[in-house]
């Protein structure tokens, strides 16, 4: 088939026919829109709270004498934890499984003496101990062990009365202190409309081939560039219509800090383009809706998990991190990042280029083996 | 053949390969402007192939046709918007209505005088004008198709089976539309297999078997060409009445209802068939014998059985 002139007239009739085929699917319009803001608020509720978490913390008192008692409210004054006493008559360990504590803080009986003669001495001896029952198998234990430890070491340095020697000053590369949400929602940007853009040019051509709908296309005036024109346009306004809800759920519920400008919808576009053509190439090498969608699930899944979209590629190891960086999805969250987080305009035009580029491969690819007809001519 | 601007399709020793296998083989025929032409065979005999060949959807392997005095192979473009289409198993979007799927194709098309009402009106749809296509039933969608074919107001149109799958009523709604634009002078391409829509709706009958045409003309002259034959029919026969027909030599075949028919090529074969039976003692409840119609000159002509076509066109596929 020839690559004939575009119509804009025709371009437009598709687009209306997408939207209201669209609006009128109420379980499309359910994954389209509402189900990135679910995303979003689940997981920006769980990790809003991590940011000024509150642990909780189960002590044992063996000692059950003043000092103790004090040791206690200086752990409770620290405001990092919810205590919880636990009885001294019962087994800690066997109180633990019971409980489903992952740690408890043991004072032992002479606390208190051990204290008295440590502070009479005054000498750099053997510390007083307290015991940690922990379980190292449970999640963020050993993180709520870290900051128990910077607790203790504040009590440690208040009691012996002299200023710390060495602090630490934490400078931010960044203008302003960012929270997990606002590394989270570019993130969810660039996945929600890779998986609609990749699922939407897979599921709607396959579908509307296996029906015939394409073949009576293919005897109406409509054109191979026209088609894919229409599909690229109706996913980008798809696309900007759900990062738009999805933005304003963000500065809504969360008040994100997050910048608005033109690399925004220049990302959109280019994530738009780049999974759309994937989509164009899988329909036409699968041929069949299933396999298709098979194959869509198949590439999808490792870039939504790999390419830094829930958390930092950072925190994978160094050859999950190189795979990291040959996914497309990869550079979209980046530039999106650079352009929405640190503002910085030379990473995002870098991601920009790198996208770009597999955008228009992909995309010229996939227009040159889609066909409206039976056959490929 | 050279091309003549009586007609509007010409095709010229038309053949479409697929691995080897030849789905049409060498055929040549042409459609007058204003015709209702029919092309009629089996399933499998090659007449989807043909008509996509020549409404520009597929390629020959060789031979010429011209639509409209323009090759299809060069001239899809100028071709396109003067033809409308009516593909086998017609489907189109789900969740658009009526009149919307009617004013996009009519957009596809560039038209924006076309008649949406007037082809609602044709297709006698004026109550389902809002009703999504998914909500329409068989013979409804099909009678849709039918107006989506002529958004464009095409000088031909082509329908490839536009009946199939539809129930009987529904059948005849159809029959109707078309019995409407052939009234209007539209010229008409038609596949089927039913040979009631042939006979009812087309001038001239094409029958195609295995990718050849057998026999073309129109339905009287096919019957009138090729019925050089009697058709006898036994009824309410008993048992052995099918073997002592069979043993004369001949190949009878039970129809529907249980009738026995058989073809029978001279007269004097009547009076034999009548002896032979009342000689054997088995009973009858009478004998008729009459000329063949168009579907049993079908038959004969796609080397069927006399029962096997009955069997089809009465079911509703």
């Amino acid at each position: 088939m020839k690559l004939h002139i575009l119509h804009a007239n025709i371009i437009y009739a598709n687009i209306i026919v997408s939207i209201k085929s669209f609006y009128r699917e109420k379980t499309v319009v359910f994954f389209r829109l509402a189900f990135p803001v679910i995303l979003i608020l689940v997981f920006g509720t769980i990790f809003m709270e991590r940011d000024n978490e509150i642990f909780d913390l189960s002590i044992q008192d063996l000692d059950r004498t003043p000092s103790s008692e004090q040791l206690v409210e200086a752990i409770r004054l620290s405001k990092r934890f919810t205590i919880t006493k636990v009885s001294p008559a019962v087994d800690a360990k066997t109180y633990a499984k019971t409980h489903k504590r992952n740690l408890i803080v043991i004072i032992p009986k002479d606390f208190e003496m051990s204290m008295m003669q440590k502070m009479e001495s005054d000498t750099f001896g053997t510390p007083v101990s307290l015991n940690q029952l922990y379980d190292p198998s449970a999640f963020g234990v050993t993180t709520k062990l870290g900051v128990l430890d910077m607790v203790l070491a504040g009590i440690n340095q208040e009691m012996s009365g002299k200023p710390p020697l060495i602090v630490s000053e934490p400078i931010s590369i960044l203008k302003k202190k960012y929270r997990f949400i606002e590394f989270f929602v570019p993130g969810i940007i660039a996945m929600a409309v890779m998986t609609a853009s990749l699922f939407g040019a897979v599921n709607v051509n396959a579908e509307l081939r296996q029906k015939g709908v394409i073949r009576k296309l293919f005897t109406t005036p409509i054109t191979r560039i026209d088609w894919i024109l229409s599909n690229v346009l109706y996913q980008f306004i798809l696309a900007v219509l759900s990062t738009a809800v999805m933005l304003l759920v963000s500065y809504v519920v969360f008040s994100v800090s997050l910048e608005i400008n033109a690399w925004l919808v220049v990302f959109i576009a280019l994530d738009v383009f780049s999974f759309v053509g994937l989509g164009m190439i899988l329909t036409r090498v699968a041929k069949e809706a299933e396999s298709a969608s098979a194959a869509a699930d198949a590439l999808m899944f490792p870039m939504m998990f790999l390419s830094g979209t829930f958390f930092p590629v950072e925190m994978m190891p160094e050859f999950l991190q190189k795979f990291a960086r040959v996914l497309p999805l990869y550079y979209v969250n980046e530039g999106l990042r650079a352009a929405m987080v640190s503002v910085d305009h030379a990473a995002a035009l870098k991601c920009a280029l790198t996208i770009g580029a597999f955008a228009a491969v992909v995309f010229v690819l996939g227009s040159m083996i889609t066909t409206l007809g039976g056959e490929s001519t | 053949m050279t091309q003549n601007p009586e007609y509007a399709i010409e095709v010229t020793n038309l053949t479409r390969r697929y691995k080897g296998f030849a789905a049409v083989d060498d055929i040549s025929f042409t459609v007058r402007k204003g015709e209702v032409f029919a092309l009629l065979g089996p399933n499998g005999a090659g007449k989807t192939t043909t008509v996509e060949i020549i409404n520009t959807i597929r390629k020959p392997t060789s031979g010429k046709v011209t639509l409209l005095g323009m090759d299809v192979t060069q001239k899809k473009y100028k071709i396109i918007p003067r033809i409308g289409v009516l593909p086998q198993g017609f489907s189109t979007f789900d969740r658009i209505t009526v009149k919307e799927t009617l004013q996009y194709y009519s957009r596809l098309f560039c038209n924006p005088n076309t008649d949406i009402n007037g082809l609602i009106a044709l297709v006698n749809l004026q109550d389902k004008v809002k009703v999504q296509y998914r909500n329409l039933s068989g013979g409804l969608k099909q009678r849709l198709g039918i107006a989506v074919a002529l958004v464009n107001d095409p000088e031909v149109v082509f329908l490839d089976e536009p009946t199939t799958g539809l129930d009987p009523r529904a059948r005849r709604e159809v029959w109707k539309v078309l019995l409407g634009l052939k009234k209007k002078g539209k010229t008409l391409f038609l596949t089927t297999h039913y040979m009631e829509e042939a006979e009812l709706l087309a001038d001239t009958v094409a029958i195609v078997a295995k990718g050849k045409i057998t026999a073309m003309g129109s339905p009287g002259e096919l019957i009138e060409n090729n019925a050089n034959y009697l058709v006898a029919m036994l009824k309410s026969v008993d048992e052995n009445v099918f073997e002592i027909v069979r043993n004369m030599g001949l190949a009878p075949a039970y129809d529907s209802q249980g009738h026995i028919k058989v073809r029978l090529t001279h007269t004097e074969d009547v009076r034999r068939l009548l002896n032979t039976v009342k000689d054997s003692g088995a009973s009858f409840a009478g004998l008729d014998v009459r000329k063949p119609n168009l579907e049993e000159v079908f038959l004969k002509l796609t080397d069927e059985p006399l029962a096997q076509g009955f069997v089809r066109i009465k079911g509703a596929e």
